[in-house]
């Protein structure tokens, strides 16, 4: 059994022996293989000795003597373990609050009435449109006339409340009969009762949808962090990596840029590969592709 | 950063009750606590450095604790500088690209430093006598001084010696023009076909660099490329410009000798290494990472002329930003002073390929036997002699843009020169309009 047909035995039967799905698997395949080529020079470079100089610099072909020594040098710059544990802080309390906030603002747009509604909501919607950029003078100050500068609270009081959040899941309680929460409140289930054992839990691909938004975006986040954290010891990763990749005059060492580079999508690329299927699902049910 | 301002309000009880522990002690008793922020222009291993740098200067002087704060590019500091002293938290002392400080004068950031230096005992000029006279136009402002020279650089011709020696040219008599060097460009470049494998020269175009580079090239076409003593007026659309512009995009598309496009620095630096462009222009902040990599022998050549011989100044100031308490910058001026001292100059000189701006840093005898060792080091300060101070403007980083994107057009054969530069005058007339009419036109 070739490659191919292994792959089409999941196919539907009526489509198996028709040729526009092997075109499709074939154009994937090579897109993947497009896709896999940064990571796999990245992990040659890491793994690359400095004595290759920089002439192999640019071959995908590993080196016959691997080394680890890249990898010492871009650990010894960075603290990686405590800009990992900053980064993880920042997201993981970002996205807990956000939780608490876009469920309770998106049902209140779903489910509630009152006086100016709609208009909230496009007001809401607008923030969207603006640049985050923007906000940096006027987000540093407020955080530190709340005496918020330099910590990591700070980094992540402006993102408590999500816009996008919110409109997410407005459409997803949205989609769910009202037939449930009058059920529930016959059988005398309070407002958060409601919230929380009927539209919660039906919501959940949405929830997980807005997670992976919420967490890959907040990690990579460079330039607020930047603003806000002063002490070397709260620095997230992206700060922290790009101490070594930033140059102006300079040049750089490519080897230890790949090896601190590698050091830091390492938590979030495992964490795709072991939900990955959780990962796809919650994107399709979500209405989101 | 999306957020309603209501949720916020409701939020920040929560978020600074969280934040009490986390909050930054205030000092009291003990050493007064000061930031330094600092980018890093050159790679990792100078965070380290700068990180000996100071644990040095807190071991040296135990009423002051300084932190060394990375703060991204010279571009993300200023920024970062400027969004701390808005929000109430200034930085004691920054090491500030050299050509943001008239820019940061005009907009009331900066503390005067000539108080502090009267108060030392000495007078302006007996400080300003320490440094180069090549970086003061950069550091005084209306005759009084605002930034102290910490790290400096010119723009230098890298040559390939060996790579020479094969096309029959002598590196030790390096091109003095423009000629010369477009005539040694064609005879270091190899082809293959249509196909080039190596060549001739190479000069980087990113942002930041792009605008150096092409002020390098305007002044040793006898030109000047804004004026020195006004921060609202600059000469984009001007015959000296304009030569220097078509020569650079005729190496490209009518000799066929300078690859195609505009390549960031790192990428020019790196062809050099490989072997890939025999020639090329770039700061001598990059000479101690060509010294260590470069695996053929090399020299380094000041900038040909067509005119004249003459180069801006790069790098970095150390300043004092406005609005600080008396305290800490009086500490912040002990670090300055200290790390500008000729001994500390010369050994982050050492360290990063820059040369000291402190000219009794040359007599030290740590450097006069490092000099001996690598004479290629000299080729800078001598050049030093025909240096002349940085652009520097009202909006400094916006006006740079406005003639960088119309180069990168043209270098990327999308725009004419003369086209590309009228473009660029009018755009920086039109950033620069506020402040003129502030001054310049604003009439009795």
């Amino acid at each position: 059994m070739t490659l191919f047909d292994r792959l089409f035995r999941d196919a539907p039967l009526a489509t198996r022996n028709e040729i526009t799905p092997k075109l499709g698997f074939a154009l994937t395949m090579l897109l993947a293989l497009v896709w896999l080529i940064p990571f796999l020079w990245m992990g040659v470079a890491t793994l690359r000795p400095a004595s290759d100089g920089i002439n192999l610099m640019a071959e995908l072909m590993p080196s016959l003597k691997p080394t680890l020594d890249n990898i010492r040098d871009a650990w010894e710059i960075g603290d990686f373990p405590r800009y990992t544990l900053n980064t993880t802080i920042i997201c993981t309390g970002i996205l807990l609050v956000q939780f608490f906030t876009i469920t309770l603002a998106g049902f209140a747009f779903a489910r509630l009435n009152f006086a100016g509604k709609t208009l909230i909501f496009y007001l809401f919607l607008m923030q969207l449109m603006l640049v985050p950029v923007l906000l940096i003078v006027p987000n540093l100050t407020l955080v530190a006339q709340l005496g918020l500068y330099d910590t990591l609270t700070g980094v992540m009081m402006p993102f408590f409340a999500s816009a996008f959040g919110t409109f997410l899941m407005r459409q997803a309680f949205e989609a769910i009969p009202t037939e449930l929460e009058d059920a529930a409140l016959i059988d005398g289930a309070g407002l958060f009762q409601r919230i929380r054992h009927i539209y919660v839990p039906l919501s959940m691909p949405s929830f997980s949808a807005f997670a992976i938004i919420s967490v890959t975006s907040h990690w990579n986040d460079f330039l607020w962090p930047l603003m806000v954290i002063n002490s070397p010891d709260k620095r997230p990763l992206t700060v922290g990596l790009s101490v070594f990749t930033a140059t102006a005059e300079g040049t750089q060492a490519w080897g230890t840029i790949a090896a601190g580079t590698l050091m830091v999508i390492a938590p979030l690329l495992i964490t795709f590969l072991i939900f990955q299927k959780r990962f796809i699902s919650s994107f399709v049910t979500s209405g989101i592709k | 950063m999306l957020f309603t301002r209501r949720l916020m309000l409701g939020l920040a009880m929560a978020g600074s009750m969280a934040s009490a522990l986390a909050f930054p002690a205030i000092a009291g008793e003990g050493p007064t606590e000061i930031d330094l922020f600092f980018p890093v222009p050159v790679d990792g291993k100078l965070a380290r450095d700068m990180g000996t740098l100071i644990k040095e200067f807190n071991e040296t002087h135990p009423n002051v604790k300084a932190t060394a704060v990375y703060t991204g590019s010279y571009d993300d500091t200023l920024i970062k500088t400027r969004a701390a002293i808005k929000a109430g938290k200034p930085p004691a002392a920054v090491i500030m690209s050299a050509n943001f400080l008239l820019d940061m004068q005009i907009e009331n950031e900066l503390t005067n430093l000539d108080s502090l230096i009267k108060a030392d005992g000495t007078t302006k000029e007996q400080f300003l006598g320490q440094f180069f006279p090549a970086l003061q136009g950069n550091a005084v402002i209306d005759r009084s001084v605002y930034g102290v020279p910490f790290h400096n650089s010119t723009p230098l011709l890298y040559i390939n010696a060996d790579k020479a020696k094969e096309a029959g040219l002598d590196p030790n008599k390096p091109p003095q023009t423009w000629a010369e060097l477009t005539d040694w460009a064609k005879k270091l470049t190899k082809r293959e076909g249509d196909k080039v494998t190596q060549w001739g020269i190479a000069i980087p175009c990113a942002y930041d660099y792009c605008g150096w580079m092409m002020e390098t090239l305007t002044m040793s076409n006898g030109g000047r490329y804004y004026n020195e003593e006004f921060g609202g007026e600059v000469y984009y659309d001007t015959p000296s410009m304009l030569g220097a512009l078509t020569w650079w995009n005729d190496l490209i598309a009518k000799h066929k000798v300078h690859p195609p496009g505009a390549t960031p620095g790192p990428a020019v630096s790196t062809s050099f290494i490989s072997g890939n462009a025999a020639m090329i222009m770039l700061s001598t902040g990059s000479l101690t990472y060509v010294r260590d990599n470069a695996k053929f022998a090399y020299k380094v050549a000041f900038i040909p002329r067509n005119v004249r011989n003459a180069v801006p100044i790069g790098g970095a100031s150390l300043i004092i930003p406005a609005g600080l308490e008396a305290e800490k910058q009086k500490a912040a001026w002990t670090l300055i002073k200290w790390m500008t001292s000729p001994e500390k100059s010369g050994w982050w000189s050492r360290a990063t390929g820059y040369f000291a701006p402190n000219m009794a840093a040359y007599k030290t005898p740590d450097m006069v036997e490092f000099l001996n060792k690598n004479p290629d080091a000299k080729t800078a300060v001598e050049q030093l002699d025909v240096a002349k101070p940085w652009f520097a403007t009202y909006k400094t980083v916006p006006v740079r843009k406005n003639l960088e994107d119309e180069v990168m057009l043209v270098l990327n054969g999308k725009k004419q020169p003369k086209e590309a530069l009228v473009a660029a005058q009018k755009a920086a007339d039109e950033t620069l309009k506020p402040y003129n009419a502030e001054t310049s036109l604003k009439l009795p």
